[in-house]
């Protein structure tokens, strides 16, 4: 019978024999494409008196399922240099961290599970539980026999290898491009953070340098400065750059505000010239005022055109824009003219033009205002965004509700806030997407 | 700037409170290794063993002081190398190097010895509120909780307040042995003319335990992971290793002024025909007489509460962290009991066990927390030896691997530490043996 699943920790240093002759001992598995979803073992690694050697998958004739040989069809070969993006089981992910998807935590492996699936065998599992650790020490048997109620209790815990996301040592300042489209990018942002704050420094910058700037942006929004000051330092100033642009313009500008003068500089200089000079307005503003909270990313549109145009031109904007309930109605030189409600431009006459429908008696505050002032009046009158003008009258941005409260809400009781509820929103959230 | 719509919906995220874990070593890798070291040699076991080994061998035994400021400094800056090089702990590094077998052994025996120096931390807390007339089974107890509440409300003000706290304790012992007025000629003599006193009961142990206290196994552990926490690259190195020198110079140099201390009060007394004889941790607070008259007692339990309350957190919180970091167990005091089960337990044991142990009665709690430190010294080579392989693999540390002098310091040290271990476990024996 040959073998049709199992762990690897159960096929390393088993005899590899050519014509029932011992050969050497397996010391490893290559996998040349690690990134597919359940990843083909191509070879073992022979390690013999010679030295290692490497027999191709296809020259493995049979592996005993209990016994302790693996029978090959010929003499191992020299070991050809292995492909880039290949990855030895043994050496490169046995005993090091994963991130599991799924799980949302850092984790270690302890053994791999493969299984014989269509043209080969396959990577289908890690192991990271006791079990795991249990088996690895050649327990397994002893425990199994002389405690089995114990051992049975033991948890599996079993990660499918589709939420296994290796983190690697790779250079952080370059994005990986063979992974675009990351296991890790399966999270909520807020929960990836949560995983990089929980890592060391160079392996948080090794998560990050997985991520497409989109989804490290929005991760980056949930860090805390610290760890986003030391994050920037180890992935470099041309990819914080990339990733700072993509992030909303508030927080964006806090996390700049955060730095020194000469890497404000640095990373701005590495942006296009319009997102900079709106951070570079943005930074200028203290950290508790209007202007420190307001965002830059509001959506604006002109007050002759029709309801059914506007309609139509928020439709093409609207999958960029962070916050779309309010539209606010600007002038060429960008004074604050009036706004209205995205139900209201709903409900309207579709032919009926904006000026006519717009609300003009407007509460708008100026970016002196402290945040405590600022919250006021957003719950005075009932908004989800007050906008921010200068002296002048002129539009500089807008100060949304769940700003406003995350600034005036004390730290500790932000704490105290089950996180549990967090989660549950989120899952929805991801469900709300997936569907 | 182009942020999905989905965004708006996502709840707003709320600041994550930092683990109490990140804190402490936050804190550490700012004050630097010194503190680190200072406080970690420096606990109610150091502090014991120092006062001890004063008292009964007088200035001749603070030459052992020197040699061990060079391994010191040679241990810590590989331990600060691998840190930086690496970005991981040294619990890490053992697991992706040795494998389980080795690395689940020497977490099995961190927990065992840290368990233990916990229950010396809960020793000093018991012997210090007995100088305060409270019993220890009262204390102990209230102790345990405190470090709980300690653990889970735990800020990094709290751990700067305690560490400073801790320092100014020690200053005390370097005014103490000044006010003492030592005989600097011995204390000279005692420091750089090395005596062996192979024959004399006792010097053996006093030398394994200065050195196991000196240089605690965890200590090595907690100082990268310190590192590591701080995000220090390689290019920080010379910085660092400043650092890791004066830290060093400073730790032992306090280490120095408890012995002159002690010697200065106990020691010279004995010599001129006083019979002090200590016999429990409140006996050494003699020692402060000096700068503290008649609250020399009531300062010395001061500090020994606490180095005793401090460490008796930091232990089993770093050593959980630590164990399930090598195991890859999820750790986090922020986390439910079902979402990190093993960490909680370690961290409970790892208490409980060592409150308990102070409370079994008949306990020599003196002898107790000395052989704690003889036990670190033993196990000290065999960590050595483990961070001299890993660190001269050019596979892990690049082109950081040891030099050529680093790698006979340390491997001297491993080597010497363990013959006297061998010699002292040995000697321990051989007498049962022929008696028997």
């Amino acid at each position: 019978m040959a073998f049709t699943e199992g762990f690897i920790s159960e096929l390393v240093g088993r005899k590899a024999t050519v014509n029932e002759i011992p050969i050497g001992r397996v010391s490893d598995f290559l996998v040349n494409k690690p990134d597919d979803v359940f990843p083909r073992i191509d070879g073992l690694v022979i390690k013999t008196s010679q030295g290692l050697r490497f027999a191709p998958i296809d020259t493995v004739a049979t592996i005993d399922p209990d016994g302790k040989t693996v029978a090959l069809t010929m003499t191992p070969k020299e070991p050809a240099p292995p492909e880039e993006s290949a990855l030895f089981l043994i050496a490169d992910l046995l005993d090091k961290q994963i991130v599991d998807v799924d799980g949302r935590k850092v984790v270690r492996i302890n053994d791999l599970e493969i299984a014989r699936a269509g043209d080969g065998l396959r990577v289908v599992a890690a192991d990271v539980g006791v079990a795991g650790l249990l088996r690895r020490l050649g327990l397994k048997s002893f425990g199994k026999r002389f405690v089995p109620g114990i051992y049975r209790s033991i948890p599996r815990s079993m990660i499918a290898w589709d939420s296994v996301a290796p983190i690697r040592d790779a250079n952080p300042t370059q994005v990986n491009l063979s992974v675009t489209e990351s296991k890790l990018s399966r999270m909520h942002p807020s929960e990836l953070a949560e995983i990089i704050s929980d890592l060391s420094a160079r392996e948080a910058a090794a998560v990050v340098s997985q991520l497409d700037d989109e989804t490290a942006a929005d991760a980056f929004e949930h860090l805390e400065p610290e760890k986003q000051r030391s994050l920037i330092e180890d992935i470099g100033t041309e990819r914080a750059a990339d990733i700072i642009e993509e992030m909303d313009a508030d927080d964006a500008a806090d996390l700049l505000a955060e730095l020194d003068e000469e890497q404000q500089h640095e990373l701005l200089s590495e942006m296009n010239e319009y997102t900079a000079s709106e951070l570079r307005a943005l930074v200028k503003y203290a950290e508790d005022s209007a202007g420190g909270l307001m965002t830059t990313d509001y959506t604006w549109i002109y007050p002759h055109r029709t309801a059914e145009a506007t309609i139509r031109k928020i439709r093409e904007i609207a999958p960029t824009s962070e916050f779309i309930y309010y539209l606010y109605v600007v002038d060429k030189e960008d004074t604050l003219l009036g706004a209205l409600s995205l139900r209201a431009l709903l409900l309207a006459d579709p032919a009926e033009s904006i000026d006519t429908i717009m609300e003009t008696d407007l509460v708008a505050i100026h970016p002196d205002m402290s945040s405590e002032d600022v919250a006021a009046t957003i719950a005075r009158y009932d908004l989800l965004a007050v906008p921010v003008v200068d002296q002048a009258g002129k539009m500089l941005g807008i100060v949304t509700v769940d700003d406003a409260i995350d600034a005036i809400m004390p730290e500790d009781m932000a704490r105290k806030l089950p996180k549990f509820t967090a989660r549950h929103r989120s899952h929805r959230v991801n469900a709300g997407i997936a569907n | 700037m182009p942020a999905s719509p989905i965004s708006d919906a996502a709840p707003p995220e709320l600041p994550r409170r930092r683990s109490p874990w990140r804190s402490l070593l936050l804190v550490a890798a700012v004050l630097g290794p010194g503190f680190v070291t200072a406080s970690a040699g420096n606990d109610v076991g150091g502090i014991a063993t120092y006062s001890q080994a004063g008292a009964q061998f007088g200035y001749s035994i603070i030459w052992v002081l020197v040699p061990l400021a060079v391994a010191l400094i040679v241990v810590q800056e590989m331990s600060m190398r691998m840190g930086a090089v690496t970005g991981k702990g040294l619990a890490a590094l053992v697991r992706e190097n040795f494998g389980v077998r080795i690395s689940v052994l020497s977490m099995f025996v961190l927990f065992l010895i840290n368990t233990l120096i916990t229950s010396t931390e809960f020793a000093g807390i018991a012997a210090a509120s007995e100088i305060f007339g409270i019993s220890r089974y009262i204390a102990v107890p209230v102790a345990l909780v405190v470090v709980f509440f300690f653990v889970l409300r735990f800020n990094n003000k709290i751990v700067e307040r305690v560490f400073v706290t801790a320092s100014l304790i020690y200053v005390t012992y370097i005014v103490s042995a000044i006010l003492a007025k030592p005989d600097w000629h011995q204390v000279l003599h005692g420091t750089f003319v090395p005596t062996f006193e192979w024959h004399t009961a006792g010097w053996l142990a006093m030398v394994v335990g200065i050195i196991g206290t000196t240089i605690s196994p965890y200590m090595q552990f907690f100082l990268q992971s310190a590192v590591v926490e701080k995000g220090s690259k390689p290019e920080d190195l010379p910085l660092a290793r400043a650092d890791v020198i004066n830290g060093s110079i400073l730790a032992i140099a306090l280490a120095g002024f408890m012995i002159i201390a002690s010697a200065a009060t106990i020691w010279v007394t004995n010599q001129h025909g006083g019979h002090l004889n200590p016999q429990q941790a409140a006996d050494f607070a003699v020692t402060l007489r000096p700068i503290a008259g008649q609250f020399a007692e009531l300062i010395f339990a001061f500090g020994i509460l606490n180095a005793g309350l401090f460490t008796a957190t930091v232990l089993p919180l770093s050593t959980s962290y630590i164990v399930c970091e090598a195991l890859g167990f999820e750790a986090a005091v922020d986390r439910k009991f079902s979402e990190a089960p093993v960490f909680f337990v370690l961290f409970a044991a790892g208490l409980i066990v060592g409150a308990a142990f102070v409370l079994t009665p008949h306990l020599p709690l003196l002898q107790m927390i000395l052989f704690a430190q003889v036990l670190q010294g033993i196990l000290l080579p065999a960590e050595l030896v483990l961070m001299l392989i890993i660190i001269n693999r050019k596979s892990v540390m690049g082109g950081h691997t040891n030099s050529p002098l680093a790698n006979t310091i340390a491997w001297t040290t491993a080597i010497v530490i363990g013959l006297l271990s061998l010699v002292y476990v040995v000697g321990q024996f051989i007498p049962q043996l022929l008696g028997a």
